[in-house]
């Protein structure tokens, strides 16, 4: 990536192919950029997203976790206070099952929840870099950091792209 | 299917229109919350005479000692689970139906679960002791027991409660963000900023919140089997006439389905004519749901009349005579009006031009969730009162305390529904909008 990127150059799209030619015109070029949308969708994932998102993996973990805690803890209680109902076996495994299964989905819910917020950088309220709150509306948001003796020719580029508006703030 | 799409609806006016529902409450709005706090106060005292002179202030007592707290439990949990179906059973399989009324269905899980999670405590008693139920670490090395239904139970409608609050919060974060850009009040400002967590739209964050969604509505589809099968086995592992059966736990999910879809139709059908969301939430939306309703009550129907025929086809004297006690004993209304309400009045529904009557679907919504309640009285009551000793048999009246802890049970979920509606989006802004193509200069390359 290019320069101190001390500068970050926005640009406001009512139209998704707009953003997206600025999109392409950012990774051409070799600058940082973020794209600001009102909703997720499939076309900007595929310009923007390299790989898929790797929080499956903290829900594959917590889960994993689950299942092994909620045996545990159902065996390990059974085994410290053995108390025979109707013959059963002290560790039944069948009845511990329900335990184990619900545990496997909390710990799995958490742990996406948790991965979630670690890969989102969330909370965070102040961090918000180029932002309008029109982005949570109906238009479309490229963010392009950049030197500030490149500030006009990215500003071009982006206008170039069908921005309906380019504006220029302090970058990182 | 008619769609917010082809109402030409923009993202502007999804926006708009939604927000529009949290502008300052009107004099309604704080009729209906008081209302619903008085309810609340109502069954807060009645809980409070419990406590201060026991148990016997509620009608329970041998050998119906399960009464109506736990009916209305049953009830309460049912109620939610098709909040989790619509959010995230339909979400997996893709149904855009769900999109305008799945916000509502969720918020609807988890305020019926936080009224459900109120019975236990109030039926155990001495609800200062009710974290005996968690296993936690103690000097008398001191276990539940983990064979039991009821342990069972507590983890189960805890994980359910966890995970619908979680799936339920992660989708209104980005909608929460929407309200925090158009608030006008600081007080909203600052609320909104705080809840929305700092959400921004930004592309990594919505690859990740996508991946995160799908992730979720995975984990939540296994507790809409999971959970009231769960619920069904606090009975079904018991050796009671007329609950001991395998049949119960597909029988009180379809149920449960059956009733949640009633109660979503309930509360979405006011709140489409009084925040004008007629654009948004359109007919087709409620004949889809009416067709659910159809098919849940054709599941519940033939459950009932499998318990028949399975106490006859058993030979087993307590079996029978459980199965005649139904129809012609001493809580034969509650038997009758469950079936004509669950069984006989859904069947109008067949009829096209009724599954798109707004008027008598409300109608019909609160007949089957009447319905659905006395069903889990029907379970309850008739089995606990004609077990197999004659000696042993009675009957059972609830108490005034009951009777108000049950009416602010209603007004306790009434309460959060009616607060949630004021300061949160109830209708999914994000989801709404990734149904709709995306605005593009050049259309052909759009929307696929």
């Amino acid at each position: 990536m290019k320069g101190d990127k001390d500068k970050a150059v926005v640009g406001v799209f009512s139209y998704l192919d707009d953003a997206l030619s600025a999109v392409e015109f950012a990774k051409g070029s070799g600058y940082e950029y973020k794209v600001y949308s009102p909703v997720p969708n499939h076309h900007l994932e595929h310009a923007t997203c390299d790989s898929r998102s790797p929080v499956r993996m903290f829900t594959l973990a917590g889960a994993l976790f689950g299942i092994t805690a909620g045996f545990t803890l159902a065996i390990m209680c059974s085994l410290d206070y053995p108390l025979r109902v109707s013959a059963k076996d002290i560790v039944s495994i069948p009845g511990f099952v329900v335990i184990g299964y619900e545990c496997t989905i909390l710990f799995g819910a958490i742990a996406t929840l948790t991965g979630l917020c670690h890969l989102t950088r969330t909370p965070n309220i102040f961090r918000k870099l180029g932002y309008d709150p029109r982005f949570s509306y109906d238009k479309f948001g490229v963010v392009v950091s950049c030197p500030s003796s490149d500030v006009d020719a990215v500003s071009k580029g982006v206008e170039d792209s069908g921005a309906e508006e380019v504006n220029v703030e302090n970058g990182l | 299917m008619e769609s917010a799409e082809e109402n030409n609806v923009t993202y502007k006016d999804v926006n708009d229109i939604v927000l529009k529902m949290l502008e300052p409450p009107t004099v309604g709005w704080y009729v209906l919350l008081g209302l619903c706090i008085s309810g609340v106060a109502i069954g807060a005292f009645c809980f409070s005479q419990q406590l201060l002179h026991g148990m016997g202030m509620a009608g329970i007592a041998h050998p119906i000692m399960w009464g109506v707290y736990i009916t209305n439990f049953v009830f309460w949990v049912g109620i939610a689970h098709s909040g989790t179906l619509i959010s995230a059973v339909l979400y997996l399989f893709r149904a855009k139906f769900r999109m305008p009324i799945y916000r509502l269905a969720e918020a609807m899980t988890v305020f019926a679960v936080m009224t459900a999670g109120l019975f236990p405590l109030i039926h155990v008693g001495r609800p200062w002791f009710a974290y005996w139920l968690m296993p936690y670490p103690n000097e008398r090395a001191l276990w539940p027991n983990f064979r039991s239904p009821l342990l069972w139970d507590v983890f189960a409608v805890s994980t359910y409660f966890t995970v619908s609050a979680l799936f339920f919060i992660v989708g209104l974060v980005p909608d929460i963000a929407a309200a925090r850009d158009a608030a006008k009040t600081k007080f909203r400002k600052f609320l909104y900023t705080i809840t929305s967590l700092g959400w921004t739209g930004g592309h990594k964050n919505w690859s990740h919140y996508e991946a995160a969604y799908l992730l979720f509505a995975a984990l939540a589809t296994p507790l809409v089997v999971s959970v009231h099968s769960v619920v069904s086995w606090d009975f079904a592992v018991g050796n009671v006439p007329g609950w001991h059966a395998t049949i119960f736990p597909p029988y009180f999910v379809a149920g449960a389905i059956f009733s949640g879809v009633a109660m979503v139709v309930t509360l979405i059908i006011p709140l489409r004519s009084i925040f004008g969301l007629e654009k948004l939430v359109t007919k087709d939306h409620f004949e889809c749901m009416s067709k659910l309703i159809m098919l849940t009550s054709g599941i519940v129907t033939y459950a009932y009349v499998t318990e028949f025929y399975t106490a006859w086809y058993s030979n087993n004297l307590f079996e029978r005579y459980q199965f005649w006690f139904r129809p012609f004993g001493e809580f034969k209304a509650a038997f009758w009006g469950m079936t004509f309400c669950n069984c006989i009045a859904p069947l109008s529904l067949w009829w096209k031009p009724l599954r798109t009557n707004i008027t008598y679907l409300f109608i019909l919504s609160i007949i089957i969730n009447i319905g659905m309640w006395l069903e889990r009285f029907n379970i309850i009551f008739t089995s606990l009162s004609r077990e197999f000793i004659p000696a042993a048999w009675g009957g059972y009246n609830f108490s005034w305390v009951e009777t108000g802890i049950t009416i602010g049970a209603f007004c306790w979920f009434g309460m959060w529904m009616t607060l949630f509606l004021k300061f949160f989006p109830a209708v999914a802004i994000t989801e709404i909008k990734m149904i709709m193509p995306a605005p593009m200069r050049k259309p052909a390359a759009g929307h696929h």
